[in-house]
């Protein structure tokens, strides 16, 4: 039964998301720094080095750590603010269990209640359904030892093939997009490639927002005299300053991309040696896009064609070029089309394996590349193996300790997890640092199917709104209260350590795994009694994987400011650039050109639905905001959803600055405060996603996805716009209001 | 930043004129020196010196042209609506003088802190200057010798016990204040050691202000322990000791942090500049066309920039000085923006 | 990479580059946790006009040569530091009266009622005495607000630094810097206004496809 005990307001009144203002004792605390803690941000792949101060097992505070080489003490306002989600008031401490007459809807349990039964659901579902009935969903703001440990939990101890993750919804069609073109998933370069090009591409990456550090990267290619292209449906914080700014229609990328392979061929601003080399296919794409001309492609980008053609000239004469993209072009049901389209550009110029030359994707999540590796995905073992590989699982199996016949096969991945979920296929559920009740497309259809498990429990440290719809909710541990690896999006494995213990009764999260596995009578595969151990063991799984971290060691890391994988043996000084002299990670060495045809989204605008939406972020919010939307300064800085609409759309539609709208999809609507600017296209509206419940742009998006990565489609879809009303109060943002004296 | 290099003429002037009116009524205080105690004429030397500074330093201060303007604009806000004011100064008076809530809203440590300090020094100085000025003393009264009357010049006023708390509290009063400046002086202290902010923003006069309290409390309090306890030993070595740290205290008023004490009442004429301000029409932004100040204060401010050597006009016409500060904010970024490629 | 303390010796330098801003307000942010004024953001960080465009407009205290902030403070509570920092009004003198926050030609001070006094950015004077640099140019993500050595500065960064500003007819000179392209500038006068780029039609509405 897990559909929420009590209602939502009785849940948020209990649970939150309260806000935590101030550091613990006050500002005015004057407190003794017992020690400070050298390890990272939690929001985002770049995975920024911070210092976080501790007193009395609680961190209060935090110092740049200007010797961290990524970002020399750099921080956007999520880093600066990441300790005030520690002594949180929301903060799990206790094992709850769901119980209608409780006040919150929970009662505290022992952990004994909790895990036994944990235990004897697995066992009823799987007794009842067979083992695939019961999943497992996981999160890649976890570490590498957990990412590891939670695929060999999955497919050992709950012998579940169904086991994703939420970088489903992040990282996947860049993950398959390289995969397919260049043989191994992860940024061809390191970021120190970045001042080192001559053009810098941005496609579909609000960097300013959400990779600000790279901001400065690209600004020190600029220094040097390198030209800026943004590609983007809005004129974003970047884009004010580019050099050549591409307004691209929401779901238009790859015909924008092939119209530039159309102009770099027929100027012949090409590195025939390295086509010749290094690649296979590239007739196949070349022939695709014969009739691909920026006038045809301007009639469905939205882009003047002339831009188009300035941008070829620009990538195709320079010696040097980094293109880098993001969920912009990644989020839609032609993702692997648009990554693979954008290799395309780099490979045809010879751009790859060279100082200042890369076609990369920026990963999102906090550990969403090195989760991405380590076999939490539905389709994947350690060391980025397949999972429908035999001499892969034969070794996976060797290491493990099991026969390949214990290792179950390819599951579902998330999104057609949860809509199993919903036809009643999947009966329970355990999740762990994963909120689709936010982050999934068509929310009311993902609170319905959770509504419909027999069973839910989630690990987490706060109560997220998924975690309303829980049967048992363990308490895990956060980021500061655990030690462990990541890997940032640059490729660089680094080192997590704990600033404190969990506090209360929550555990570690690896801890509790272990404890439900014993508890499953399968202990004996899972005999670790620190992280470090589960490191190692996830060293020797990787080793001669795509993903290798054979030779990584915690010392290395911790003594060389990261290591960046392929480390195939100890000694080994680690990969910063992929593909060097022109080798790519494919059995043949060779890069694979990609003939990508034109198609269209899964949704266009018609008379009906006559505006494109597109979903994105804010600097002050990550993700589904289980964290973030708990930190009082991170919220006044963006404390509610607001649709961005140009002043011509809203003009047609009697709208003003601040008046309330509705912006309905065919599956659901939203009512919200109208921002009218100039910086956005006049056929698109932008709406963040970080909230939940009414507030949900997820309302709005459809459960369409990608054929080859499945990822959802968050960055199209269709839909109408109406005015509602005025809106009474319209402070927005109170320091516009803060003119001449404000009080902070 | 100005410094004064010679004296200032009117300073001195109004500085003479002060120690003199402090001398007379010295001299008629004390009944033309009847009950003037020859044993505190150092006390008397030091306290004419500070009077003498510390109204110089008044004088000079009064004349810079922004705090003429203000004290200007204090009295006419005052005058213009006297009555009323009048009845509201007693409430301004507690709660910005006195109370110091506006202290407290900080930090309640620091409140504290300067509240003991505070009313200390107000003990200690009613006490002192009085004494010092010839204008208090005692006498016993009747046969018992522990009944004694308190004079005011020549004029008896009460009676008291001098072994009822009363009486223990007039004899002890120097102590009771130095027992609180010392409370307030250590929870400064503490404060400016443990925190690295405040030590940073720290300055030398802080520190000093501190000392000199710490001296003249602890020394003052020897003199105590010494007659009472024992038997006067060291007492003329330690009276001459304080009254060396008062005398230098008293002469380190007018120059250090402790001349705040004459100068924060203009917070007072404020309150009536502003109060009167809000009366009337308010200042528009050259820029935005939003209001944003007080007019009155804007166009006081443009009559003292230039007297302090300033020119914000702008050729063809206006005043970059009607611009808020908001849009002053704007104007810098947008002119560098357009500085370095045009970006907007 | 840059050292994470500067010595007496290397005279770091103030640079704020407003061109670079991304409105993040990591400095808002970092501002308030600096010791000494924890809690209280000195920093201001604009949204210039969000509905034409997203230019935002940080600024800290220039730190003026001849401040006007302390020319026109009736209380005289306004003081520079020898490095040149004007720091915020000396609480005991301070009376309030804001004229500090009305004449500044940055539009820097901040009067605070709560405390009825100036509070100001003091470049985090607890940080720079140590050699650190101040909390806002540390975590600046793009680099708007930057602080280190002149050699630093040539070495990471073009264009040409500029400490004289014009308002109206008064010049200004400042102990931070700006940034601008010209080779050998003059002052930078507030009041001049910009011409456009592709940014007057950013989606190509008149420019035609």
């Amino acid at each position: 039964m897990a559909r929420p005990a009590v209602d939502e307001a009785t849940l948020i009144a209990k649970y939150g998301p309260h806000l935590n203002r101030r550091p613990p004792g006050g500002w005015d605390a004057d407190l003794e720094i017992d020690r400070v803690v050298e390890t990272h941000c939690c929001f985002c792949g770049q995975q920024c080095g911070i210092k976080l101060k501790v007193h009395d097992n609680e961190v209060v505070g935090f110092e740049p750590w200007y010797e961290f080489p990524f970002n020399e003490g750099k921080l956007c306002p999520k880093g600066v603010k990441r300790y005030l989600q520690g002594s949180h008031p929301d903060r799990l401490l206790t094992p709850m269990e769901r119980d209608e007459t409780a006040p919150g809807g929970f009662r505290k349990v022992s952990w004994d209640h909790a895990l036994d039964r944990v235990v004897s659901e697995i066992r009823r579902i799987q007794g009842t359904y067979g083992d695939d009935a019961f999943a497992m969903l996981s999160g890649v703001s976890l570490t590498n030892e957990k990412s590891y440990l939670i695929g060999k939990f999955a497919r050992l101890a709950l012998h579940t093939a169904n086991l994703d993750y939420n970088g489903r919804y992040c990282m996947v069609s860049a993950g398959a997009g390289n995969k397919k073109a260049l043989g191994m998933d992860r940024a061809s370069n390191p970021w120190s490639d970045i001042p080192l090009a001559d053009v810098v591409w941005i496609a579909g990456s609000n960097v300013a927002e959400t990779f600000p550090i790279t901001t400065s990267y690209i600004w020190r290619a600029r220094d040097r005299g390198a030209r800026l292209i943004v590609q983007d449906p809005r004129v974003v914080p970047l884009a004010r300053t580019a050099d050549l700014f591409l307004p691209v229609r929401p779901g238009s990328d790859s015909a924008l991309f092939g119209a530039v392979l159309h102009e770099l061929i027929r100027n012949d601003w090409l590195d025939h040696e390295f086509i010749e080399a290094h690649t296979v296919g590239f007739e196949e794409a070349a022939a695709t896009v014969a009739e691909m001309t920026p006038a045809w492609a301007s009639e469905i980008c939205g882009v003047p064609a002339a831009r188009i053609a300035e941008a070829a000239e620009w990538w195709g004469t320079s010696a040097t070029g980094m293109m880098l993209h993001a969920r912009g072009i990644e989020q839609q049901t032609k993702g692997v089309d648009n990554v693979v389209s954008a290799i395309n550009l780099g490979l045809a110029t010879g751009k790859f394996g060279k100082p200042g030359c890369g076609v990369s994707t920026i990963t999102g999540q906090g550990n969403g590349q090195g989760g991405r590796e380590h076999g939490h995905k539905c389709d994947q073992l350690p060391g980025n193996r397949d999972i429908s590989n035999p001499e892969h699982r034969e070794y996976v199996a060797s290491v493990w300790g099991c026969d390949e016949s214990d290792i179950p096969g390819k599951g579902l991945p998330a999104l057609a997890l949860i809509e199993a979920i919903h036809r009643g296929e999947i009966k329970g559920l355990l999740s762990i640092c994963f909120n689709p009740a936010v982050s999934s497309p068509d929310v009311n259809f993902t609170a319905e199917a959770l509504d419909r498990l027999e069973f839910y429990a989630t690990i987490d440290f706060f109560l997220s709104e998924s975690g309303h719809h829980a049967d048992i909710v363990l308490p895990g541990s956060l980021h500061e209260e655990d030690e462990g690896t990541s890997t940032s999006g640059e490729g660089r494995i680094i080192k997590i350590n704990a600033a404190v213990d969990p506090p209360g009764e929550a555990r570690r999260d690896w801890e509790i795994l272990l404890d439900i596995a014993t508890r499953l009578g399968k202990g004996k595969w899972f005999p670790y009694s620190n992280t470090k151990e589960i490191f190692e063991e996830l060293c020797r799984a990787s080793a001669g994987g795509l993903a290798d971290y054979a030779g990584a060691t915690w010392e290395r890391i911790e003594a060389e400011h990261g290591l960046f994988w392929p480390v195939p043996e100890p000694g080994h000084p680690g990969t910063p650039r992929l593909y060097e002299g022109g080798r790519f990670a494919h059995p043949d060495g060779r890069a694979r050109f990609s003939a990508v045809p034109w198609r269209e989204s899964a949704e266009v605008i018609d008379d009906d639905y006559p505006v494109w939406l597109t979903t994105g972020r804010v600097v002050s919010q990550y993700l589904s905001g289980t964290q973030t939307r708990r930190i009082e300064p991170l919220v006044a800085q963006y404390p509610e959803p607001l649709c961005e609409i140009h002043p011509r759309l809203a003009q047609e539609l009697g709208i003003t600055e601040g008046d309330i709208v509705r912006v309905e999809s065919r599956r659901g609507d939203i009512t919200l405060p109208a921002k009218v600017v100039n910086t956005i296209r006049p056929d698109t509206v932008f709406i963040p996603y970080h909230w939940p419940g009414t507030k949900a742009a997820n309302q709005l998006t459809i459960r369409a996805v990608d054929p080859v990565s499945n990822m959802p489609e968050f960055k199209v879809a269709a839909v109408r716009v109406t005015r509602v009303g005025t809106r009474s109060a319209v402070t927005i943002d109170r320091r516009d209001m803060d003119v001449t004296d404000g009080l902070r | 930043m100005t410094r004064a290099r010679s004296l200032d003429r009117r300073g001195v002037t109004w500085g003479l004129i002060a120690v003199a009116v402090f001398l007379a009524l010295t001299f008629f205080g004390s009944d033309r020196l009847v009950w003037f105690d020859a044993a505190l004429v150092g006390y008397l030397f030091g306290t004419l010196f500070a009077v003498f500074g510390i109204i110089y330093r008044y004088a000079v201060w009064l004349r810079r042209p922004p705090t003429m303007m203000l004290n200007r604009r204090g009295w006419d806000a005052f005058r213009a609506n006297a009555g009323r004011n009048l009845v509201a100064l007693p409430s301004l008076v507690a709660t910005q003088l006195l109370a110091q809530g506006f202290i407290r809203r900080r930090s309640t440590a620091r409140w504290i802190a300067h509240q003991l300090v505070f009313w200390g020094c107000i003990l200690a100085a009613l006490v002192t200057f009085p004494l010092t000025m010839g204008l208090l003393h005692f006498e016993s009264v009747g046969q018992q010798g522990d009944r004694y009357r308190v004079f005011l010049s020549r004029f008896g006023t009460i009676d008291f016990d001098a072994e009822s708390i009363f009486g223990w509290l007039m004899f002890h009063a120097l102590d009771v204040a130095a027992v609180l400046v010392l409370g307030g002086v250590f929870i400064f202290l503490r404060r400016r050691l443990r925190d690295p902010g405040a030590l940073a923003v720290e300055r030398s006069g802080d520190f000093l202000a501190l000392a000199g309290l710490f001296a003249v409390s602890v020394t003052g309090l020897f003199l105590t322990v010494s007659s009472l306890w024992l038997d006067g030993r060291f007492y003329s070595a330690l009276n001459t000791l304080h009254a060396l740290t008062v005398v230098l205290g008293l002469m380190y008023i007018p120059f250090g942090k402790l001349f705040h004490i004459f100068q924060r009442p203009g917070n007072l004429g404020v309150a009536y500049y502003k109060a009167a301000n809000e009366q009337g029409p308010a200042a528009t932004c050259r820029r935005c066309g939003e209001p944003f100040a007080s007019a009155q204060q804007i166009a006081d401010l443009q009559t003292v920039l230039p007297q302090v050597g300033f020119d914000y006009g702008i050729d063809g016409g206006g005043n970059y000085q009607d611009t808020c500060p908001r849009c002053r904010r704007a104007s810098v970024t947008l002119a560098q923006s357009v500085r370095v490629g045009g970006f907007g | 990479m840059r050292p994470p303390r500067y010595g007496v010796d290397d005279s770091p330098i103030f640079v704020i580059d407003q061109s670079r801003c991304i409105g993040c307000e990591a400095c808002v942010q970092a501002c308030e946790e600096c010791g000494t004024h924890r809690g209280r953001s000195m920093i201001h960080l604009d949204r210039i006009d969000r509905a034409a465009t997203t230019q935002t407009a940080p600024m800290i205290c220039m730190h003026c040569e001849d401040p006007t902030c302390a020319q026109v403070c009736p209380a005289d509570a306004i003081k520079q530091t020898e490095g040149g920092v004007v720091q915020s009004a000396l609480k005991p003198r301070c009376i309030g009266c804001s004229n500090c926050v009305l004449a500044c030609p940055f539009g820097v001070p901040k009067y605070v009622a709560e405390f009825d006094q100036m509070m100001k950015c003091d470049m985090c004077q607890d940080r720079t005495a140590e050699g650190y640099a101040p909390m806002c140019a540390s975590v600046c993500p793009s680099e708007a607000l930057w602080y280190g050595t002149v050699d630093e500065f040539t070495e990471r960064r073009r264009g040409t630094l500029l400490d004289a500003w014009l308002f109206g007819r008064q010049q200004v000179r400042t102990k931070v810097f700006t940034v601008v392209d010209d080779v050998s500038p003059g002052p930078l006068d507030a009041l001049s206004t910009g011409t456009g780029t592709w940014l007057d039609d950013p989606f190509g509405l008149e420019e035609g496809t």
